[in-house]
């Protein structure tokens, strides 16, 4: 029982842990290069969950002033990792589209986005 | 003039520079080629004046907006910051001259604007590392400069760039993923971004957090590693630097690495701090097995390579090698040593590059068994390799003879007599790669049959800053002191 209160204290944590194995299992083994991809924002979505989740005060009000009328709690959610997560998203954003804009030049020259054909199409 | 604010204004003009350059330029002209070292010479001389007042007047810290140092971006402008993004200035701006005839063979006329402008935007990722105090800002830079670094090799319209962009790509971006983790951590661990701050609690958050702050390293050091090209991590660092365009890999071979070394230092020594490092995880001693093991296996790769720049690339492995036995040593001689590294190997590399990308731009040959007699063909062009390769083998009077003299001295003083052995080892195995170019170039009889020297036929602004950079590589080996005076005073900031 404390072991699951353990766990459900730090439910993010686990999660985004998770979330980042899953896209690292993708990225290093799958074939097809959309799906590392798919992996590598996986993989950020996993370190944003869990920079916000650093922030994240319980029963804590929006760190908006006078966004509540009347405030419960003195509290407030720290601000600062919510709004460098807004940046690491244009960041990975812009990380995926350079991507994907690659990966359709190397289907017009190839002729196709498994790794593993290219590479036996390179002869290495 | 107040020069407080001339790092904010050096990334400005490098900004305002990428911007302008497609915008002015439709096609590649001369008015073009003004704008753009217009811009370079602006803000190479600011960080020259710069470096000046850091040297007479002390070094400072530079809140960005003038916000508190703890939730706003602090710049730490020291002796060796400012003295790395002159350099850095200094190197792209000979690059560029060159590149201004050389790019036109290698990318099509429309795209070279947009080539130009990806150069500023990477001047500014690594001026902005350079610069920078804040961790969170760091991964920001990071990104620029991983971005702009891969697309200046995917410029090149050909298969074998594609698919060294992507895997580049890729693990560039691993790489930063896992570092931003590893700066969830430490901010969790210690509730500031800021290096300064950090350092401060970094004790206190090691007695109550330790996981935290070994994940933090761990994760830290997976992601630097696989962008500083440590050893096992050097994968994508061949395909990368020997497929891009000739000043694309100058560039990325001799500088874009070295901004990644620095950020490594800046986080284990001035963030977390020798206490933890050395006397409590002993991890320098595992940088440095690593960095042995490059110095001996990439010589090795480099030998059984056939195309010229891709034994160049494999060479950088090597020479990433001595910068991190350096840091491993973790003694005040060996952080000189491989700061004295950084800047004499982005010397020689640049040199290395450009030339063999003179002797492609006028004959097209790539493969090594084809550049005998090469010599009498270019002769400048090989006597600035020769230079350059001699420095890497380590030959008196070249500034890579200064580094390896000076790296064992650093591993005597440290007591561990192993790693001279290695360092002699990989310098005979430079000279094994090395010396059969410069003897095939020089004494071996031309293809076609002539003996006569002739001119190397290459135009000038390709040669200039080929012969400058050689020059520098002779002034530093013969004066290490006009280097080493700058670097005794940044060796304190990180011990």
């Amino acid at each position: 029982m404390e072991f699951l209160e353990i766990i459900m204290d730090r439910i993010n944590y686990f999660g985004a842990a998770t979330l980042f194995v899953i896209g690292l299992y993708t990225v290093l083994t799958h074939p097809n290069l959309l799906k590392k991809v798919i992996g590598l924002n996986i993989m950020e979505t996993a370190v944003f969950l869990f920079m916000v989740s650093i922030g994240y005060v319980s029963g804590g009000n929006a760190p908006i002033l006078s966004s509540v009328k009347e405030p419960i709690t003195e509290a407030y959610v720290n601000p600062l990792p919510t709004a460098m997560i807004l940046t690491g998203i244009v960041v990975a954003v812009s990380i995926t589209a350079y991507a994907l804009s690659l990966i359709i030049k190397i289907y017009e020259v190839y002729g196709t986005v498994e790794l593993d054909e290219i590479l036996e199409m390179r002869g290495d | 003039m107040d020069y407080m604010q001339f790092p904010l204004i050096i990334l400005f003009v490098l900004l305002l520079g990428a911007v302008l350059t497609p915008l002015l330029m439709k096609r590649f002209n001369q008015r073009g080629t003004n704008f753009i070292l217009g811009v370079l010479i602006v803000s190479l001389s600011i960080s020259g004046y710069l470096l000046f007042q850091v040297m007479t007047q002390g070094s400072y810290m530079y809140n960005v907006g003038n916000w508190s140092p703890t939730i706003g971006i602090q710049f730490s402008i020291d002796a060796f910051s400012t003295m790395m993004v002159f350099f850095i200035l200094l190197m792209s701006t000979l690059v560029v001259v060159y590149s201004l005839r050389d790019i036109e063979h290698e990318i099509l006329p429309k795209q070279i604007p947009v080539y130009y402008s990806l150069i500023f935007l990477l001047l500014v990722g690594m001026v902005g590392i350079t610069f920078t105090n804040d961790l969170f800002n760091t991964y920001v830079f990071m990104e620029i400069l991983a971005m702009t670094s891969c697309a200046i090799i995917s410029i090149k319209r050909k298969k074998e760039n594609f698919m060294a962009a992507f895997k580049y790509l890729m693990l560039n971006t691993l790489a930063s993923i896992s570092f931003l983790f590893g700066v969830a951590l430490l901010y969790m661990g210690t509730g500031y971004l800021n290096i300064t701050e950090m350092a401060n609690q970094i004790p206190v958050a090691w007695e109550l957090y330790p996981t935290n702050i070994l994940l933090a390293l761990g994760f830290m050091a997976a992601g630097l590693g696989i962008k500083a090209a440590v050893f096992p991590m050097h994968t994508w660092l061949p395909d990368a630097h020997s497929s891009a365009p000739t000043p694309s890999s100058a560039l990325l071979s001799g500088l874009v690495v070295k901004v990644y070394i620095f950020v490594t230092m800046k986080i284990l020594f001035r963030l977390i701090g020798t206490e933890i490092i050395i006397v409590n995880l002993g991890l320098h001693n595992y940088i440095a097995y690593f960095a042995a093991v490059g110095m001996v296996m990439g010589s090795i790769f480099a030998i059984g390579q056939k195309d010229i720049k891709r034994m160049l690339a494999y060479s950088s492995v090597a020479q990433l090698g001595y910068i991190f036995l350096g840091i491993g040593l973790a003694t005040s001689a060996g952080i000189g040593v491989s700061l004295f590294h950084v800047v004499s190997h982005g010397l020689m590399k640049s040199a290395l590059f450009l030339s063999a990308g003179a002797v492609i731009y006028k004959t097209d040959k790539r493969k090594i068994s084809d550049l005998s007699g090469i010599g009498y063909e270019m002769p400048i062009t090989m006597v600035v390799f020769s230079i350059a390769a001699l420095g890497m083998i380590g030959i008196p009077g070249m500034s890579g003879f200064m580094s390896k003299w000076y790296l064992a001295l650093a591993v005597l003083e440290a007591n561990q007599p192993f790693y001279l052995v290695v360092i002699l080892l990989s310098s005979f195995l430079n000279a094994v790669y090395y010396l059969p170019i410069i003897v095939s170039a020089f004494l071996k009889p031309r293809e076609d049959g002539s003996e006569e020297m002739t001119r190397d036929g290459i135009p000038r602004t390709m040669t200039m800053p080929m012969i400058i950079i050689a020059g520098f590589i002779i002034l530093v080996g013969i004066f290490p002191q006009i280097l080493m005076n700058i670097i005794e005073r940044a060796v304190p900031t990180f011990l």
